[in-house]
């Protein structure tokens, strides 16, 4: 039983962490129906940002986090002006051939600055445990990460649905064409949506590499984007709600079926990641709370 | 069989005598299809490259040494013999992509499984190189088939996203401990098979060195150049059999069915086209060529290690596809040689305008991922198509139609 509430409270600190980044994949995808596949990088640039402003130019933590995200949103904005505009929403293949470019621009730049030695981040929430059953212990950096990344969700879901730039947002992503004829600036809303991405991002990337266990480095962030992508399709590629869950519950399934199947090793983790977005697109497309497309023809 | 000229069979090639009169100058000179001159201009077209074929191993089998400012360029038989390997992939990759219009990031899987199996049957089995593909392109397209069947439901970017969780899953399939013993886990897999010349390459060598002016180029042909530009030989000899094989099926009904569903799903099952069947073969195809790439690349490289087969040999792939032309016959030509050469080259520069690179970083990456998305705006066709509007400027091949037509019949 304690075993077994040890993996969990590990399984969430995980799953919370695929959120983060589902919710910037499901932020995109809602507004454009593009994956960017550069997300987990651009997360991971943020997170050196980060490391750059508070340990090697002596920054508070929590004020190097803000800057770090305003620098990535500035960055991601950048990127979707320069990049992504001038293609055609509905061409997907230069899409993806432009953010797996950048995928190999961001991973390598910073594999030349910083090259790839792992790095001890400071940690930034307090340590110890907030509660015991047990041998089991849930442990305040799991508790705090959870919040956070909740309290991310809620600031989005503010945004979008009480501020008229949420509304342009929303209306944006349910019908580019017509939002363009009454008048919204459909280019700048995206680039919103970019910005606010990679902030969350680089938020959800620094929780991550802060945890004790873990180290920061260019490589970083390349299994939890894809198991990001597995937990946005759980949760339906275009509901905010449905990244969080779908992340805990990758999360907690990579947890519990590591720590209990034997003949599955830890290498395999990634494949229960493809096992997991298989699945769902085969059974249930449109994800545990995603809309259903319907395509005409 | 293919022709130089004829690298897609929509483009290129005028239908109707509509092309822009010639200039005063004369260009673009008209060919007519069919023609003498269209002959002579095929043959010349051809010889050439297969001139080039010919003689640069001979070249490289010494590697070329070279410096611009303070780097030293080396280029080796094993480089290119590697690029070849990597051609191979890319035409499976521009099956699926080029010619079906399913995004498939994943490729770079069968690629390692093509060369895993190789090494594994030659290295602890002792086969030939030559028996290995009788397992190879079974079991990669049998495999292709199964991750094909998602395709049938999932489109476009989900279909990305699936295909590129299976390339990041590779490796570490590969180091399984339940396999280590077969893989070599994370130590790799070494393959010590010598390709033995049975051909006196020597003797052409010398004769070519004796040629004057250019003679110096080959110089020292001796027995172990001389195994190495056998596995050239072998290499090519396969490799241009995938590309005859892939550029035959691409006229047939089967390439056909395939093009209909790229450009138009719907309007292709109307018209009969089975989706479900031609999509999953389609897979299988991809991903049969790309298990031949990799048997090349044992052939070539004989060193496996499981990370070179991951996430970003899948995204080179890709870079290899979109520099040389998406869905062309000869942009996995370039796309090949571009994603061996590309990093090699980088790698080996030691300062730009006076600023110091140092070597083990991963400089070759980052100018491929610049060189990706700058030729996306620049170049959206690749080097291929941007080759064939050079050459539409000077030459030209028009089709004249049938006189019943001219005369309005």
């Amino acid at each position: 039983m304690d075993l077994f509430l040890n993996r969990v409270f590990d399984g969430l600190e995980q799953g919370i962490t695929y959120g983060g980044i589902a919710l910037a994949l499901v932020l995109i995808f809602k507004a454009t129906t593009l994956i960017n596949f550069a997300q987990g990088e651009l997360a991971m640039l943020g997170a050196f940002l980060v490391y750059v402003l508070s340990v090697e130019q002596g920054l508070g933590v929590w004020l190097a986090i803000p800057v770090a995200m305003l620098l990535s949103a500035l960055l991601a904005a950048g990127v979707e002006r320069t990049l992504i505009r001038p293609f055609d929403p509905a061409d997907h293949l230069p899409l993806v051939i432009i953010t797996l470019g950048l995928f190999l621009v961001i991973n390598s730049a910073a594999g030349i600055i910083w090259q790839f030695n792992p790095r001890a981040f400071p940690g930034i929430f307090p340590s110890g445990n907030a509660l015991r059953i047990g041998e089991a212990t849930l442990t305040w950096n799991t508790v705090c990460m959870v919040g956070s990344v909740l309290a991310v969700l809620l600031l989005v879901e503010l945004l979008l649905n009480k501020t008229k730039i949420g509304l342009a947002f929303r209306a944006v992503s349910s019908n580019l064409e017509s939002s363009q004829l009454v008048g919204i600036r459909v280019g700048r809303t995206l680039q919103l949506g970019w910005a606010i991405a990679a902030a969350i991002g680089t938020f959800a990337a620094t929780v991550f590499v802060a945890r004790p266990i873990l180290f920061l480095e260019p490589t970083a962030m390349l299994r939890v984007l894809i198991f990001a992508s597995a937990a946005a399709a759980l949760g339906g590629l275009d509901s905010l709600r449905g990244a969080i869950v779908g992340g805990l519950v990758v999360g907690l399934i990579q947890s519990l079926v590591v720590g209990y199947i034997e003949f599955i090793p830890n290498e395999l983790s990634l494949t229960i990641a493809l096992l997991v977005i298989l699945g769902v697109l085969l059974v249930r497309p449109a994800g545990l709370f995603g809309t259903a497309r319907v395509e005409r023809v | 069989m293919t022709t130089a000229t004829d690298h897609d069979a929509t483009s290129d090639v005028e239908t109707p005598p509509t092309a822009p009169a010639a200039g005063s100058s004369g260009l673009p000179r008209l060919i007519e299809h069919g023609s003498r001159a269209h002959l002579i201009y095929r043959i010349v077209g051809w010889a050439s490259f297969v001139l080039v074929a010919v003689l640069v191993p001979f070249i490289v089998a010494t590697p070329v040494v070279f410096g611009v400012g303070d780097s030293k360029f080396t280029i080796g038989m094993e480089n290119l013999n590697h690029g070849i390997a990597y051609m191979v992939a890319v035409l499976g990759i521009n099956f699926l992509i080029g010619y079906t219009g399913q995004i498939s990031l994943g490729n770079s899987f069968f690629l390692g499984m093509g060369a895993y199996i190789t090494a594994i049957l030659v290295a602890d089995y002792e086969w030939s190189y030559f028996l290995t593909p009788l397992v190879v392109i079974p079991a990669c397209f049998v495999v292709g088939f199964v991750v094909g069947i998602p395709a049938l439901r999932i489109r476009g970017l989900y279909l990305a996203l699936v295909t590129l969780a299976l390339a990041v899953v590779f490796p570490s399939l590969v180091k399984l401990d339940s396999l280590a013993d077969k893989t070599g886990a994370s130590n790799g897999k070494v393959v010590r098979s010598e390709l033995n010349s049975p051909i006196d390459f020597e003797g052409f060598g010398d004769s070519l060195a004796r040629i004057k002016g250019i003679g110096g180029w080959f110089s020292g042909i001796g027995s172990r150049q001389e195994n190495a530009i056998w596995s050239y030989v072998l290499v090519t000899l396969i490799a241009a059999l995938c590309f005859l094989v892939a550029s035959n099926m691409r006229r047939s009904r089967f390439g056909r069915a395939l093009v209909a569903i790229r450009d138009n799903e719907t309007g292709a099952a109307v018209s009969g086209v089975n989706l479900a069947l031609y999509k999953t073969v389609a897979f299988g195809v991809s991903a049969a060529l790309c298990g031949m790439g990799g048997v090349l690349f044992t052939m070539a490289v004989g060193t496996l290690s499981p990370d070179t087969f991951g996430i970003n040999l899948a995204i080179f792939l890709i870079v290899g596809l979109v520099v040389g032309g998406v869905g062309t016959t000869w942009g996995p030509v370039i796309g090949g040689l571009v994603i061996i050469f590309v990093p090699h080259l980088t790698s080996q520069v030691r300062s730009i305008n006076g600023y110091e690179l140092t070597g083990d970083r991963p400089y070759g990456t980052l100018f491929l991922g610049l060189l990706l998305i700058a030729l996306t705006f620049v170049l959206p066709g690749g080097v291929v198509d941007g080759f064939h509007r050079l050459r539409s400027r000077f030459v030209r091949v028009v089709r004249t139609p049938p006189k019943e037509l001219l005369t309005g019949r």
